[in-house]
């Protein structure tokens, strides 16, 4: 996987099964977007090949649904929770048609689902970061994908949020979804994940969370600046 | 003052109807600009219409179809060469607008009269609009129309979140020159009522004040129709009565944009109040549920 001609990630090797989840966990840069983006097809290939659900990425996007980050959106934008959340029904509903009844039952339940069900009327910016970030999701779950890609959803979200977060994480999983979210926090990632994929650039381990966080490779994904306390908790320090 | 009086008159009722189509018209279309933050996209686009202009004047041929040309050729070449890494959006924009712009002020300044002919071109002239002219803006305004219905929420999605329009299919550049073309197929339609450097503020003005009085994309876009045609029908009745009962002649195009700016102020007044009287409805929500 490539931009231009430099790769940015190179020996992924991985699958990931329905109802499982794997966290990507590595430093800035270390191409855990990229990754996201090549398996909803935004980014060319420079060799190998990535199925999503039997397909290229391109051709199963419709089950896909990506979740970023929400700092990254303008705050100021004129639209409320649920119209962002009915969002995701748009390529269902198709050209010219505007959201009908059933669309707006399932953006409603997604809001409910995240533990927004009062707020949809609320402008989009007028929401706590934690709570922006579970419209988002719900925006997701609108989707009604198979298969769930978040870019750090954690980050800057407050601990009601996160439960919240964690437990609709877990619903879609059980209803069969398959989850990837690029995290910083190991510690969500134990909460979150059952399989960890570790990169720095190339993959450094992918497989059980339990046996692949061990610290010699976390080691060997943050170069050494990864501390290690009694026993399995394990802190990593950025430059 | 009367609203009504002056638009008895053939070519005053004539320009009422342009001004309140190319009002509504640049207010929808004015939305998305607003909330992309393209107000320089529209800018660039009034200034590289002009050659097209131009030209078609020296040919003789029709000013729209000119303009029309230059327009899409203008909006093809923006979201190409604004995809470009090392070019970028703004200095794309700069370049295209005073490159293409020269060019006209080149071909114009050869011919005889050109100061007449520039003013023109500039600022527009709504009261010599002839049936031709209307019809023409009429076909313009009616594609960009029916474009911006199809579109509509495709549009604001990848307005407000490009990655996940992208991620779910839809074609992002795609989407990026269709607003192009809608910016441009405005700038088009007003080119001869208004003139090229006034357009933008048929698009800009409307949408920057409905933005202020709602926080719903569609309250906005019925809101700044709305006050886009109110500020062309306010704007050509002050023009006339000053003109005709007081004798001081106001460029009618000029004198709409003046009002627009008076409304957005108008606006600008009344925003503080209604963010007020909302937050007053919120706390009393709260404690209904309570």
């Amino acid at each position: 996987m490539a931009y231009e001609r430099e790769p940015v990630v190179e020996g992924v090797d991985g699958e990931v099964a329905a109802g499982q989840s794997v966290a990507l966990i590595g430093p800035n840069g270390a191409g855990k977007s990229t990754l996201i983006r090549a398996v909803l097809g935004l980014v060319p290939l420079t060799g190998g090949t990535i199925e999503v659900l039997g397909r290229q990425p391109q051709a199963a996007r419709r089950q896909v649904a990506y979740v970023p980050q929400a700092d990254t959106l303008d705050a100021e934008f004129p639209v409320s929770a649920l119209q962002v959340v009915l969002m995701g029904r748009y390529p269902r509903i198709g050209w010219v048609r505007r959201p009908g009844t059933a669309d707006r039952q399932a953006a409603a339940r997604a809001l409910a689902e995240v533990g927004l069900a009062e707020r949809g009327s609320a402008r989009f910016g007028t929401l706590s970061g934690g709570q922006r970030q579970r419209v988002l999701l719900a925006r997701a779950i609108a989707q009604e994908p198979r298969l769930l890609l978040l870019d750090e959803p954690f980050n800057g979200v407050d601990a009601l949020s996160q439960d919240l977060l964690l437990s609709a994480l877990a619903r879609l999983r059980s209803a069969g979804a398959a989850v990837v979210m690029a995290t910083h926090d190991l510690g969500l990632a134990h909460l979150a994940c059952d399989e960890v994929c570790l990169l720095h650039r190339h993959q450094i381990g992918f497989g059980p969370i339990g046996t692949t966080l061990t610290p010699e490779l976390l080691r060997a994904t943050y170069g050494g600046q990864a501390l290690q306390l009694r026993g399995d908790g394990v802190i990593v320090a950025r430059p | 003052m009367s609203l009504f009086e002056p638009f008895a008159i053939p070519y005053m009722l004539r320009a009422l109807v342009e001004v309140l189509v190319l009002g509504a018209l640049a207010g929808a279309v004015g939305v998305l600009v607003v909330l992309r933050r393209l107000a320089f996209v529209g800018d660039a686009l009034t200034h590289t219409v002009f050659p097209g202009v131009v030209i078609a004047h020296l040919l003789g041929r029709s000013l729209l179809a000119g303009a029309l040309a230059f327009g899409i050729l203008t909006a093809v070449l923006l979201t190409t060469l604004g995809d470009h890494r090392r070019v970028g959006n703004d200095a794309a924009l700069a370049i295209l607008l005073t490159s293409f712009f020269s060019l006209g002020v080149v071909l114009i300044s050869r011919t005889r009269g050109f100061t007449a002919d520039l003013t023109v071109f500039l600022f527009g002239r709504v009261l010599a609009i002839d049936r031709t002219d209307l019809v023409q803006t009429l076909v313009v305004a009616a594609v960009a129309a029916i474009t911006l219905a199809v579109l509509h929420k495709e549009l604001v999605l990848r307005a407000f979140d490009p990655e996940a329009a992208a991620a779910m299919g839809y074609r992002t550049r795609r989407l990026d020159l269709v607003l192009n073309l809608l910016i441009a197929l405005v700038v088009v339609a007003a080119v001869e009522a208004v003139g090229t450097v006034l357009v933008i503020a048929l698009i800009v003005v409307p949408a920057a004040a409905a933005r202020l009085l709602t926080d719903r994309v569609a309250a906005m876009t019925a809101l700044a129709c709305l006050l886009g045609a109110a500020g062309g029908w306010l704007g050509l009745a002050v023009s006339y009565e000053v003109s005709v009962d007081h004798d001081l002649r106001l460029a009618a195009g000029a004198t709409i944009v003046v009002v627009l700016v008076g409304l957005f102020l108008v606006a600008a007044v009344l925003a503080p109040l209604r963010r007020r009287l909302a937050a007053r409805g919120r706390v009393a929500a709260a404690e209904a549920v309570r």
